[in-house]
């Protein structure tokens, strides 16, 4: 059963990731986008990982997806661009699917894992572990990412406002 | 939730330990209530209330070193105090002082607003000086991307369509660059975490705990890929060689000073990070970092130097000449690992290269006119004549990024040379001996640009932008970097003291 869901979920998204790439269209691929993350959910909760899935979930297929999705609209891009292949593209293109499937290739003969069945719940599994953790250990992060979502937002302000001047330079 | 908890989460996060870095994020948000109190005059407080706030705090880490935290891992072991992390911080507070100095020169030309500026510097600042302390991959990770996105929105400050176009390029970059840095630490941290090897660790994102891992399994297939990766994140950050593309186009897209800030702060990012990393807790895959790190320095030294040659915009001549100079650090930490005396080489040269970077970005500052992006080398035609200060401060800042004897970028250099001359790296070393003898090139073609007459060009239009008076603030923070640059290149004293401690 665990084999064919993970064979299910795992064929799943890697169909939704080719389909982002080879859309002509920017809404459709931004609409396999999402569905190539619910994929990759299903395969963390697979895992165990529920934490990971819902965040997964709410935060990339929900909100930054779907600004993706509302943006490309907002935009009005259309799919009409084709990308030939044709001289050094083609070249790169090879080459880069060659390292590709080197990188793969590698991974596969050297790379394997050899594992136990886990002994302990990771840190980051459970949601009140998490957050315990989040609060205690690394409350110092927690705290730069305050400022850093303020400067983000200073950033937009600054970058997009109309500035009108209201002071003599010094 | 009873009350040992807390008492433990108070014994564990000492925030007394990071006092400056909080009194910079207090300082950032003042700034801001500034602007919100004297609507009307903020433009002239602001900067002031930055450089006081930032003079204030860096005589506080002056006068408190060494720190009472010295060698003692606080926040859980997220960060260390170490030497070389005072070092570092004394280091980023001179650099945003310089920085909000030239800022007061360049911005008085724009019509923009002035408060997010310095204060997205001030908060940039504080996130390097955790960085220079971080213990800890998530903190390491965390105060990076602070840094890189306050830079995102400073490169693109000006909104004009280069230096649109160059925030863009750095976005991309960026990002690039942090994903596969990313992808690196995940691989790391997975692997160090599989119960399957020895020496597994829980905690396999902390740099001790990662260390003792990497020694226990030398050659680990997946960790030697991350560690691969997170160097090649790195490089992007110090513009080393095949990952230094977006460097030329963003320092010239950028603002004077943050084409400063670029330069020297985000640099010494690079390498503060590459010291901790490469020199600690790689230690035990040398066999691995050491050619990486030996490739990045030959080809950024010749790279760097032999494509500065043929600029003509000053900023993308200083930008490729970076990529030289993150070259000849490069070579220092190539020498880390089998000469102790290079870790102190490092910061001096840091030390040189912020003081002779400076001078030369506050001259710029001056020189260039209403369009940033656009300072040629015919606009310092005649500088010597009409400006001799600047001129001046220009040359000694020129001379001492050359590596001439007498000024302090020479000792850098002899430094640095005779650490990788300790380490047995003679093939780079002749690299470097020949990246400086093409570095005099260009920095003397800039320097003939300022001192003498230009041919075939008419003498009563003035080929160059206006040139900004020179205020008290900015003439003595220029002549102090000068009087520096000449009086460390004869004697080093305490300061090299201080930077070779161990």
């Amino acid at each position: 059963m665990a084999q064919f869901l993970f064979l299910l979920f795992a064929i799943f998204t890697v169909l939704c990731a080719v389909g982002v790439v080879v859309n002509k269209n920017a809404v459709n691929a931004s609409i396999c986008l999402i569905l190539c993350l619910v994929g990759v959910a299903g395969l963390f909760v697979q895992l165990d990982a529920y934490l990971l899935a819902f965040v997964l979930l709410l935060v990339y297929a929900g909100a930054v997806a779907a600004l993706f999705l509302f943006i490309v609209m907002l935009l009005d891009v259309q799919g009409k661009e084709t990308f030939g292949l044709r001289g050094i593209r083609t070249i790169a293109g090879f080459v880069a699917f060659a390292l590709l499937l080197a990188g793969i290739g590698s991974v596969a003969l050297k790379g394997q894992i050899v594992s136990s069945p886990p002994v302990s719940v990771a840190g980051g599994a459970q949601l009140k572990l998490y957050a315990y953790q989040l609060f205690t250990t690394y409350l110092l992060p927690v705290q730069i990412i305050g400022f850093l979502l303020l400067i983000s937002m200073l950033g937009v302000i600054v970058l997009s406002k109309k500035h009108e001047i209201t002071e003599d330079a010094p | 939730m009873d009350i040992s908890v807390l008492q433990t989460l108070a014994s564990r996060n000492l925030w007394g330990a990071i006092t400056p870095e909080i009194l910079l994020g207090g300082l950032a948000l003042v700034l801001l209530v500034i602007e919100l109190l004297f609507p009307k005059e903020h433009g002239r407080i602001v900067p002031v209330a930055a450089l006081v706030g930032l003079v204030t705090i860096l005589g506080g880490v002056l006068f408190n070193a060494p720190s009472a935290y010295l060698n003692q891992e606080t926040f859980n072991g997220l960060l260390v105090h170490t030497h070389g992390g005072q070092v570092m911080r004394v280091f980023f507070l001179l650099a945003a002082i310089m920085v909000c100095v030239i800022a007061r020169v360049s911005l008085a030309k724009q019509t923009l607003p002035r408060v997010e500026f310095y204060h997205i510097v001030l908060v940039v600042t504080a996130a390097m000086m955790l960085l220079a302390q971080s213990n800890h991959l998530v903190l390491f990770f965390v105060a990076l991307e602070t840094v890189t996105i306050g830079l995102y929105i400073l490169v693109s400050y000006y909104r004009t369509s280069l230096t649109l176009e160059a925030g863009l390029k750095y976005l991309v970059m960026g990002a690039l660059s942090s994903s596969l840095m990313l992808f690196g630490i995940v691989l790391l941290y997975g692997v160090a975490g599989n119960p399957a090897l020895p020496a597994h660790t829980a905690q396999s994102m902390h740099y001790g705990q990662l260390a003792a891992f990497l020694a226990a399994n030398p050659h680990n297939f997946l960790a030697s890929i991350g560690i691969v990766l997170v160097l090649a994140g790195v490089a992007f950050k110090i513009g080393a060689f095949p990952f230094q593309i977006w460097v030329p186009d963003v320092y010239q897209g950028a603002p004077t000073p943050v084409t400063a800030f670029l330069a020297v702060s985000s640099k010494a990012v690079g390498f503060t990070a590459l010291l901790a990393l490469a020199g600690t807790v790689f230690a035990s895959y040398a066999w691995l970092v050491a050619p990486v790190l030996t490739f990045f320095a030959a080809t950024t030294l010749l790279f760097g130097n032999f494509a500065a040659l043929t600029q003509h915009n000053v900023k993308r001549l200083i930008g490729l000449s970076g990529v030289s100079h993150a070259g000849f650090l490069l070579l220092g930490v190539a020498a880390v690992s089998r000469a102790p005396m290079a870790v102190g080489a490092i910061y001096f040269y840091l030390f040189a290269y912020l003081l002779a970077s400076f001078a030369v970005f506050g001259v710029m500052a001056h020189v260039a006119g209403a369009n940033d992006a656009d300072q040629e080398l015919d606009h310092y035609a005649g500088l010597a004549k009409d400006r001799p200060f600047l001129a001046l401060v220009l040359a000694l800042g020129l001379g001492s990024l050359a590596g001439i004897p007498p000024l302090v970028g020479f000792m850098g250099k002899l430094f640095i040379f005779i650490a990788a001359f300790q380490a047995g790296l003679y093939g780079l070393l002749a690299i470097a001996v020949i990246g400086v003898v093409v570095s005099i090139y260009y920095y003397f073609g800039w320097i003939k640009a300022a001192f003498f007459e230009t041919w075939g060009k008419s003498a009563d239009a003035p080929a160059h932008p206006a040139r900004t008076p020179v205020d008290f603030v900015t003439g003595f923070a220029l002549s102090a970097l000068a009087l520096a640059v000449v009086v460390l290149g004869f004697y080093q004293g305490p300061l090299g003291v201080w930077l070779s401690a161990r």
